[in-house]
């Protein structure tokens, strides 16, 4: 690969590392997702950026697949789609959670009105 | 509201230690309202708390314990209460150093006031080696961050005023942990430590298992980072 490959896919993990804290910092992501895609995406960005490491992993691909460059891009594709998926489930998540509050609140209310019913402390 | 103040504690499958955790906090704090955070126990904690007729909120799932923190701001929120106490359920903060806390609490101009097992001693001896070098890398992460050190970054037994109350519900935390101390400090909140002795869990199961310990510190880490962030636009929206 040559140096400015390299650095696309530098900028390119960048980018994605930026995209990915931002949308942990906004809440429409899981951190426990963040946290395991900028893993991801560092180990990636290491293994692209390390000759030696860059060059076993291109052996490694060969052998397995025969083609390494359009098997990269398949996998980055993935990883992306796999982000977007996380980011819904947390939306549902997160939704789902607002939602349990807020009835958790609505009951504990509706006791403190009913006395009878339901003693309050 | 009696005191303005609410006493909160989140609990989850905690059977054997509620009841005499709430007749304890009922004894030593008799004019206080108390609400309990049920977390979608399993076990009897839900049968319990209604035969002792404590105020209860109760989520129809678990959504974890920065959730059920999260629940008792909002609670304390849109009931207008000064303050929020938080405390935990396993009986590791004893209700008769409350009041001593309170009083320095309400003496003190900290807008969070961390029941604290480490700062009289200023280091962690006791805690067991994981978390006790876990403990000591926040809290120096928090020191450099912030410019002052907070010794114990994981209490759950805690006083907040109402000022805190907004950017604890708007903001993203994890377990309000170092995030959150990091994200308020940042912002220009007072936090404080007042000593306290804790005991070890009587009965059941801590929530951190050992799946936790790997992911705790990276989760707190990322969230430490973007915790900065977040009150850095805090700020400029605010034009401080």
């Amino acid at each position: 690969m040559t140096l400015a490959g390299t650095l696309v896919l530098d900028l390119l993990a960048l980018g994605f590392l930026l995209w990915v804290l931002n949308l942990v910092r906004i809440g429409r992501l899981y951190v426990g997702y963040g946290v395991i895609l900028v893993l991801l995406i560092g180990a990636s960005a290491g293994v692209v950026s390390v000759a030696p490491l860059r060059s076993s992993m291109d052996a490694a691909l060969a052998r397995l697949f025969g083609a390494g460059g359009p098997l990269v891009l398949a996998l980055c594709f993935l990883v992306l789609l796999v982000a977007y998926v996380l980011t819904q489930v947390t939306l549902l998540a997160n939704r789902l959670a607002t939602l349990v509050q807020e009835l958790a609140i609505r009951n504990a209310d509706e006791a403190v009105r009913k006395p009878s019913s339901r003693p309050t402390g | 509201m009696s005191s303005g103040i609410l006493l909160a504690i989140p609990a989850y499958n905690e059977e054997a230690n509620i009841a005499d955790l709430v007749a304890r906090v009922r004894r030593e704090l008799p004019g206080f309202e108390l609400l309990v955070v049920d977390d979608g126990s399993a076990d009897r904690t839900r049968a319990i708390l209604d035969e002792l007729g404590v105020r209860t909120a109760r989520h129809l799932c678990n959504l974890g314990y920065g959730r059920a923190i999260q629940t008792a701001l909002k609670y304390a929120d849109r009931h207008g209460y000064d303050s929020l106490v938080t405390l935990d359920a396993d009986g590791q903060h004893p209700p008769e150093q409350l009041r001593s806390m309170l009083e320095a609490f309400g003496r003190s101009g900290f807008d969070l006031l961390i029941g604290s097992r480490y700062v009289a001693a200023r280091h962690y001896a006791g805690a067991p080696l994981g978390r006790r070098q876990g403990m000591r890398t926040f809290s120096v992460l928090l020191s450099l961050l912030t410019g002052q050190r907070v010794y114990d970054t994981t209490s759950g037994l805690r006083a907040m005023r109402r000022s805190v109350f907004g950017p604890l519900v708007r903001g993203q935390f994890l377990d309000f942990h170092a995030e959150a101390l990091v994200y308020l400090m940042r912002l220009g909140y007072r936090v404080g430590e007042f000593p306290v002795v804790m005991s070890e869990r009587r009965h059941g199961q801590s929530m951190y298992g050992l799946l936790s310990a790997l992911e705790y510190p990276l989760k707190t880490l990322l969230m430490l980072v973007l915790g900065l962030a977040q009150a850095a636009l805090a700020r400029r929206d605010a034009g401080t």
